[in-house]
C-alpha cells in the first residue's frame, strides 16, 4: 500500500514539474485586446502562452501599464498589436520593434477616418489630429485579415508548427466567413432604421452592414447622468432612432431610462477588454439576432 | 659585482645627469611602443564596431559622415532618412531594420533614439536600473554616468539646437532609469532613449495642457482649440497621458538606419534594392567605409614610423654623445683609477656597468609604460574615438 502511494506522489511530482516546466518553456504572446488574444490562442492551441495583459474593468484603449507590465509585455516573443490607433498606450511606451506585429497593417486602406481635431500651443502653428476608428474586428471580413496577420507572424517566428496554424487559420476563416454570411442575413433591409450607440465602437460594423449608428460618448456599463440622457433624448429625437447599443451590460435602471425614450437596448460586447463570458462568436451572434429582432419590432 | 656597485652609486651621486639620460632613452625605448599598440588597438576597435554593424541605411551623401554619426556618434548630421524605409525593410523580410537617431546632444553626449532591438543587437545590458520602458526614459552609457557624475534616478536635459529657435526644439527633462555596463564602444559615450523621445525633444510629438486628450484624439471628438497652450518639457505620470505625435509615423526621421540581413543572400538583395543612385536612399557596408578610414590613418602611421624613427636615431645619437662626453670628462678620473692599479679591463667593466644600469632602469620604465599602455588601449582608443567624434 505504501509502495502504491509512494509510486502515486512520485507520478504527482514528475506530472507537475512536468507541467511547470513546460509552461515556462512555451513562448509567450501578448495582445493588446480580447479580439486579438483569441485568435492567436485559436491558432496557437497550447503552443504559446496568449496573455492579454488589461485588467478587468480598464478599457484597453487608454490602459496605462506599469513598469512590471511593460516588462513582461518587452520579453514577450510576439506582441500583437491591433493598430488603426487602438491602445495609444502603445506610443508612450518602449516595444521590440521586432517582435511587435500590426495586424492591421495590410487593412489600413479600408481604415475609418473619424473627426479630426485641430489645436495650437506654444509658437507652433495650428495643426490636426486625425482620429481612426479602431474597432476593426467587429468587420468579420477585417477581422479575418487580422488573424492571417497573426498567423504569419507566429509561422514566421516558428512559434507553432506552420500545418497546423495553417489549418486552424482555415477554420477560423470560416468561422468568421459563417459569421459574416450570418450577419449579412439577419440585419439585411436594416439601412433605414437609426441607431444609436452609448460608445463610438461600431463604425466597422455598421459599415459592413449597411447600418446607420450614431454614437454618444457614456462609460461602458456606467450608468448613464442627466447630461447624458439629455444627450441621449435629443439625439434620439433628431434621428428618430429606435434602438439603443450598449457596450457593456447597464444597470437594469439604464435600460428602463432607454426604454421610457422609446429606445430597445440591446447589448453588443465588443471584444476589446476582459470580463466577457461568452466566446466572440456566441457574443456577435447573440448581439446581431438582438438588433435584427429590435428592428423588427421598430419597423412593425 | 664591485663594478655594478661603483657604477650605481656613481650614477647615484651625478643623480641629475643620470635622470635625465634614463628618461631620454626611457622616451626614446616607449613611444614608438605606444604608439604601435595605440595605432593597432584603434584599428581592431574602428573595424571591430564596422564588422559588427552589417549594414547601414541612410540617405545619399557622405557614406563616412553617415558611418561616423550611425556607428560613432559624431556631429555628424547626415540628412535625414523617413521611417517609412524601416517598414519597407521590415516588410521585406530580409532583415531587421533598427533606426538610430542622433540629432540631439546632452551634457557634451550625443543622445540616441532608437528601438530596444538596438540593445539586444549590441548586447548592452544595464549596470544598475533598467532598460527603457516608457517615453522620456534616459539609459546613458558608462562614460556618460562617469563624467556627468549621473546616476539611477537623476536627470538629463537635452541640449537646444538653437538658443534663438524658440518654437522649434524644446529641451526635454528625462529620467535616467538605467547605467549601461562598459563596453569600451561609442556605446559607453551615448544617452540611449527611445526614438520616440527623440522625436519628442525634436517637435513631432508633444504633450500639453488640458485642451485636447489623447483620449479626445483617439475618440475622434471634434473640437478646435486656437489657444496657444504650454507644452510640457518634462513627462510625468501626470501628463504623460497628452503625450502625442503628428502625422505618420512613416514619416518621421531617423538619421540611419542598422540593418541586420538575416543571411547573406539576404544581405545580396537588400543591397541590390539600393543600387539605383537616383535613389534617394543608399545601402552601404560599414566594414568597407571604416577600412578605407583605417587604411588612411596607416598611411599616416607609416608616415609617423618614419618620423620616429628618425628621433629615435637623433636621440640615442645624443645620448651616446652624452655618454662619450661623459666619459671624455672623466679622462682624468680614470687616468687616476689606472694609476692606482686598476686594470683597463676593469675601468671598461666599470664604464659598461654604467652604460647597462642606465638602459636597464630606462627599459623597465619603458616596459612599465608600454604595460599600462597596452592594459588601458581599448579604453584609451574607445574615449579617443569618442574625442574625434
Amino acid at each position: 500500500m505504501v509502495r502504491v502511494l509512494n509510486g502515486f506522489l512520485a507520478f504527482v511530482v514528475i506530472a507537475l514539474s512536468g507541467t511547470t516546466a513546460f509552461a515556462q518553456d512555451r513562448p509567450r504572446v501578448v495582445a493588446v485586446n480580447q479580439a486579438l488574444h483569441d485568435f492567436a490562442e485559436r491558432l496557437l492551441g497550447d503552443a504559446a502562452e496568449v496573455v492579454f495583459p488589461v485588467p478587468e474593468g480598464v478599457d484597453p484603449s487608454f490602459w496605462r501599464p506599469s513598469i512590471a507590465d511593460i516588462s513582461m509585455i518587452q520579453s514577450a516573443d510576439l506582441i500583437l498589436l491591433n493598430g488603426a490607433g487602438f491602445a495609444t498606450w502603445i506610443d508612450r511606451v518602449s516595444l521590440p520593434r521586432s517582435r511587435v506585429v500590426n495586424t492591421s497593417a495590410a487593412i489600413e486602406d479600408r481604415f475609418i477616418v473619424t473627426e479630426s481635431i485641430t489645436h495650437s500651443h506654444g509658437d507652433g502653428g495650428e495643426h490636426s489630429h486625425e482620429g481612426i476608428a479602431s474597432y476593426t474586428w467587429l468587420d468579420p471580413m477585417l477581422a479575418i485579415a487580422q488573424a492571417e496577420a497573426i498567423a504569419a507572424a507566429v509561422i514566421v517566428r516558428d512559434l507553432a508548427i506552420e500545418g497546423i496554424v495553417e489549418a486552424r487559420l482555415a477554420e477560423l476563416r470560416s468561422d468568421l466567413t459563417a459569421l459574416d454570411a450570418m450577419a449579412q442575413d439577419a440585419l439585411s433591409g436594416m439601412d433605414g432604421v437609426a441607431m444609436i450607440a452609448t460608445h463610438p465602437r461600431y463604425q466597422y460594423f455598421a459599415r459592413r452592414y449597411s447600418l446607420s449608428i450614431a454614437s454618444l460618448e457614456w462609460d461602458a456599463g456606467a450608468m448613464p447622468g442627466e447630461d447624458d440622457l439629455a444627450d441621449l433624448e435629443r439625439l434620439s429625437t433628431e434621428l428618430d432612432a429606435g434602438i439603443l447599443i450598449w457596450e457593456a451590460q447597464p444597470p437594469r435602471e439604464a435600460i428602463e431610462l432607454a426604454d421610457a425614450l422609446g429606445l430597445k437596448s440591446i447589448v453588443f460586447e465588443t471584444w476589446a477588454g476582459q470580463g466577457t463570458p461568452d466566446s466572440l462568436f456566441t457574443a456577435y451572434r447573440q448581439a446581431v439576432s438582438d438588433l435584427a429582432d429590435a428592428a423588427s419590432q421598430f419597423a412593425d | 659585482m664591485n663594478a655594478l656597485f661603483l657604477a650605481f652609486s656613481y650614477l647615484r651621486y651625478h643623480w641629475a645627469r643620470s635622470l635625465v639620460l634614463v628618461l631620454v632613452a626611457a622616451l626614446i625605448m616607449f613611444v614608438p611602443v605606444a604608439t604601435q599598440t595605440l595605432l593597432s588597438t584603434s584599428e581592431r576597435a574602428l573595424v571591430a564596431r564596422g564588422e559588427a554593424t552589417p549594414l547601414l541605411l541612410g540617405s545619399r551623401g557622405s557614406q563616412l559622415d553617415l558611418t561616423m554619426a550611425a556607428l560613432y556618434f559624431s556631429e555628424e548630421r547626415p540628412d535625414p532618412v523617413a521611417m517609412r524605409e524601416v517598414e519597407s525593410v521590415w516588410d521585406s523580410g530580409l532583415g531587421v531594420p533598427i533606426p538610430v537617431h542622433t540629432a540631439f546632444s546632452s551634457g557634451g553626449f550625443r543622445i540616441v533614439g532608437t528601438t530596444l532591438d538596438y540593445f539586444d543587437f549590441r548586447d548592452l545590458t544595464p549596470a544598475s536600473g533598467r532598460g527603457l520602458s516608457i517615453l522620456g526614459d534616459a539609459v546613458i552609457g558608462s562614460d556618460v554616468a562617469a563624467a556627468l557624475g549621473k546616476r539611477v534616478g537623476d536627470t538629463l536635459v537635452s541640449a537646444p539646437e538653437n538658443l534663438f529657435d524658440l518654437d522649434g526644439v524644446y529641451p526635454l527633462e528625462m529620467p535616467i532609469v538605467g547605467v549601461l555596463e562598459p563596453t569600451n564602444t561609442p556605446d559607453d559615450q551615448a544617452i540611449f532613449v527611445d526614438i520616440k523621445t527623440a522625436w519628442v525633444i525634436q517637435g513631432i510629438g508633444h504633450g500639453h495642457e488640458d485642451v485636447v486628450t489623447a483620449a479626445d484624439v483617439a475618440a475622434g471628438t471634434a473640437a478646435l482649440a486656437n489657444a496657444a497652450v504650454v507644452q510640457y518639457q518634462r513627462i510625468t505620470d501626470d501628463n504623460i497621458d497628452s503625450f502625442h505625435f503628428h502625422g505618420s509615423q512613416d514619416d518621421f526621421p531617423a538619421s540611419a538606419v542598422i540593418v541586420v540581413p538575416n543571411d547573406t543572400r539576404s544581405s545580396t538583395i537588400l543591397k541590390g534594392r539600393y543600387l539605383d543612385s537616383e535613389l534617394p536612399t543608399q545601402l552601404i557596408e560599414p566594414a568597407g567605409v571604416i577600412q578605407g578610414l583605417v587604411d588612411r590613418i596607416f598611411r599616416i602611421k607609416s608616415l609617423l614610423d618614419v618620423v620616429t624613427a628618425i628621433i629615435a636615431v637623433a636621440a640615442f645619437a645624443a645620448v651616446g654623445l652624452a655618454v662619450f662626453l661623459s666619459y671624455r670628462l672623466r679622462a682624468r678620473e680614470i687616468a687616476t683609477a689606472v694609476k692606482l692599479g686598476a686594470q683597463k679591463g676593469m675601468v671598461l667593466r666599470l664604464l659598461a656597468a654604467e652604460t647597462i644600469t642606465l638602459l636597464l632602469i630606462a627599459g623597465s620604465i619603458a616596459a612599465i609604460g608600454a604595460a599600462i599602455v597596452s592594459r588601458n588601449a581599448e579604453s584609451w582608443v574607445g574615449w579617443l574615438l569618442a574625442l574625434g567624434a
